[in-house]
């Protein structure tokens, strides 16, 4: 009860400075804009005539039957443009980003499929982008169906060897209605990862603020480690800190008050970002409410815990200040906030994909830009608690072995 | 009686600083202690080891028989602490802070009402209750600092020099509180370098100096350390250095200190001593502007103990 009395009593000394609604509201979404807009201006227009995804057509099976039936079908596609290309111009195709992605045919294709024996496709395209994950799931309807398709011409051609056995017709319906529901799409198509220079410029689909509402949420919550980091140093220069030590409160207590307000603090701020994102600038957050809650609450947490530890490990303002913005330049340059950590370097994308503010981002991008559901913000969330009681643990050790 | 407070060879060292060098003291319940001694005696980092905030490098001390060392929460538990320095939140009003306080210390609802209401009486700031402490005078500021210590009831109370820096009236109004909580039964550890405070308020002293105590008793036992011995204050028109070691060797002068311009000395009887130290002035070209004589008080005993003035 005491944790939530010193919380409530941080959050109404934060929430009197009228100074703090600036820097909590009005500087994030002014930066949202300008980043958003930023992106839209820097994303290549000349495609625009065509908002199809352009795909690799890559067909080893010239002649076959099902090869070019498959390409018919996906020529008529609303979101796929095909654009032919030769074997060898696939990968460099995909790399400069003249194509999203490619669909390998492989040789004898229709023969293999015809003859009931199993034969793969081939994608060469990186499900982690939006486009990658888009063409992924435009491929499977109709490739399901053209297996499905092929199965019953085959079964049917074996039954009408004997057109006179009804039951063996309905035998062959019975098998060919169990080939379909038992076919598993995902792997008719094999994936093979693509590698791309260009990324960035589509990186976040067709909305440049799928890139920056999640950035400049996450580079915002980093920023409260100003004020999370200053709780405790405010409340040694007042001597309360002093006070509150001679009363019968533990230390983790005290921290743990602290890192409550400074939650609350750092949500309520995520809350009324998403809430702009999503109502404003058109950023799907929704697309996962409580995946975007429980990524929220982690970050949250997080932010607050490693606050308090700065807290318990400087002396005043001024180092805080000195330490926060330390850490906010490196969490979000190597988090990914300012630009996608797949269009960096192998290195610093490794190292940045320990960040926790990289964490943070992953969480946000599959729910934005991978269109994935709850179940895709599981790891990102315990990977950020992790660290959250990680820095919690370190800052009551520290704030125990602090000179108040 | 039992021992409200016994402390018994604390020590606490910062590096090679020993701040505090095994200090042992008692005080029964319902009584007023008092630690004097001059700034960078040992009286605060002795405190704040009762108070928790500091861990004794030897040594413990127990609160209403509960060690510091062991059982620090039942320790704490009994005590109120009121600190050196203000702490309280500014931009919070007294009845806020209080009530923030009373929290801490565990109470709720109607009884922390009740109870800051009370408190608010006492302290004397029940019509600025609203007023954010940030408005107040610094003797108000000290009231509620105060206050915020009385909430729970403490069993004992310490206070590290609750009256530095105020008006007259405030501190006549914090040592009447003293007095008051003492009359209702609560045992009082009470710091101060003022002399008069530690006479008035307490039924025992312990003097400290250089991290030790080196004198215990109440007051009148603490006076007749001194014997027959007067305390003599003097001011000179110049520095003292010139004049200082000829009186040092003056008969009758037992010890001397010279601060700010002004000399202190222990004579043995100041109607013979001071034509001789006025002599020994003249000889130096030194004039002497005043002279201030002192029956035996805590300052003369100081004095005796350590050859220092206590206000150093």
């Amino acid at each position: 009860m005491r944790i939530l009395d010193i919380a409530l009593k941080d959050l109404s000394q934060i929430f009197r400075d009228k100074r703090i609604l600036l820097f909590l509201v009005a500087m994030p979404i002014v930066f949202t804009l300008f980043m958003g807009f930023a992106y839209k201006s820097g994303k290549n227009n000349d495609a625009a005539k065509d908002n199809r995804i352009p795909l690799g057509w890559v067909n080893n099976d010239a002649n076959g039957l099902v090869s070019r039936q498959l390409f018919e079908m996906l020529s008529d596609s609303d979101s796929l443009r095909l654009v032919e290309l030769t074997p060898n111009a696939v990968d460099e195709s995909v790399r400069k980003g003249e194509v999203a992605g490619a669909l390998i045919v492989p040789l004898g294709y229709s023969e293999q499929l015809s003859a009931g024996r199993e034969a793969q496709l081939t994608l060469v395209a990186d499900l982690n982008s939006a486009q990658g994950q888009s063409i992924f799931q435009s491929l499977r309807t109709p490739v399901t169906q053209l297996m499905s398709a092929v199965e019953i011409a085959r079964l049917s051609a074996e039954t009408l060897g004997k057109p006179n056995d009804a039951s063996e017709l309905n035998e062959t319906f019975a098998s060919a209605s169990q080939s379909w529901s038992a076919s598993d799409s995902a792997s008719l198509v094999k994936v093979e990862l693509a590698v791309k220079d260009n990324f960035l410029g589509d990186w976040y689909g067709d909305n440049p603020y799928n890139q920056a509402s999640p950035g400049i949420l996450v580079q915002f919550a980093i920023m409260s480690l100003v004020t999370s980091g200053q709780i405790l140093v405010q409340e040694r220069k007042s001597r309360t800190l002093q006070r509150m030590m001679s009363t019968s409160l533990r230390p983790w207590e005290i921290i743990a008050g602290h890192t409550l307000a400074m939650f609350g603090v750092v949500f309520f701020q995520i809350a009324l970002l998403v809430v702009f994102g999503q109502l404003v600038v058109g950023v799907d957050y929704m697309n996962a409410p409580l995946g975007t809650l429980l990524i929220s609450v982690a970050l949250s947490l997080w932010v607050a815990a490693m606050g308090l530890l700065i807290g318990t490990l400087v002396k005043d303002d001024s180092q805080v200040v000195l330490f926060a913005l330390l850490a906010m330049f490196i969490l979000s340059a190597l988090g990914g906030t300012w630009f996608p950590l797949e269009v960096s370097s192998g290195a610093f994308a490794t190292i940045g994909k320990l960040m926790p503010s990289a964490w943070a981002m992953n969480g946000y991008q599959n729910i934005l830009i991978r269109g994935l559901g709850l179940e895709s913000v599981w790891l990102p969330t315990l990977a950020l608690l992790a660290y959250a009681l990680g820095f919690f643990v370190l800052a009551v050790w520290r704030f125990r072995k602090m000179d108040v | 009686m039992s021992k409200a407070i016994e402390v018994n060879n604390l020590k606490k060292s910062f590096g090679e600083l020993q701040a505090v060098q095994g200090v042992s003291f008692s005080a029964e319940a319902g009584e007023v202690l008092s630690l004097l001694g001059p700034n960078g005696a040992g009286k605060s980092t002795t405190i704040s080891m009762l108070s928790g905030l500091l861990t004794p490098s030897e040594g413990d001390a127990s609160i209403m028989g509960h060690s510091i060392s062991r059982e620090p929460l039942l320790a704490k538990a009994a005590l109120g602490v009121v600190p050196q320095d203000i702490a309280l939140y500014p931009d919070l009003s007294a009845r806020e802070n209080l009530d923030f306080w009373g929290k801490m210390y565990g109470l709720r609802g109607g009884a922390l009402k009740i109870r800051v209401d009370e408190v608010l009486e006492i302290i004397g700031l029940s019509d600025r209750q609203k007023d954010k402490v940030s408005t107040f005078s610094g003797g108000m500021k000290r009231r509620v600092n105060i206050g915020a210590a009385l909430l729970h009831k403490p069993k004992v109370i310490i206070m590290d020099e609750p009256t530095v820096g105020i008006d007259p009236q405030s501190r006549r109004h914090i040592l009447e509180n003293v007095k008051q909580l003492n009359a209702q039964g609560m045992t009082v550890l009470y710091t101060t370098h003022y002399m008069e405070e530690a006479a008035e308020l307490s039924n025992h002293i312990a003097i400290m100096d250089m991290g030790k105590v080196i004198a215990y008793g109440t007051h009148d036992e603490l006076i007749r350390m001194v014997g027959e011995q007067t305390r003599i204050e003097v001011t000179l028109n110049m520095e003292a250095e010139k004049v200082l070691s000829s009186w040092r060797s003056t008969e009758g002068v037992s010890k001397i200190d010279s601060l700010d311009g002004k000399v202190t000395a222990l004579v043995d009887d100041s109607n013979r001593v001071l034509p001789r130290l006025f002599e020994a002035a003249s000889k130096h070209g030194v004039r002497i502007t005043s002279v201030d004589i002192q029956e035996p008080n805590l300052e003369t005993v100081f004095l005796h103990l350590t050859g220092r003035a206590l206000r150093d």
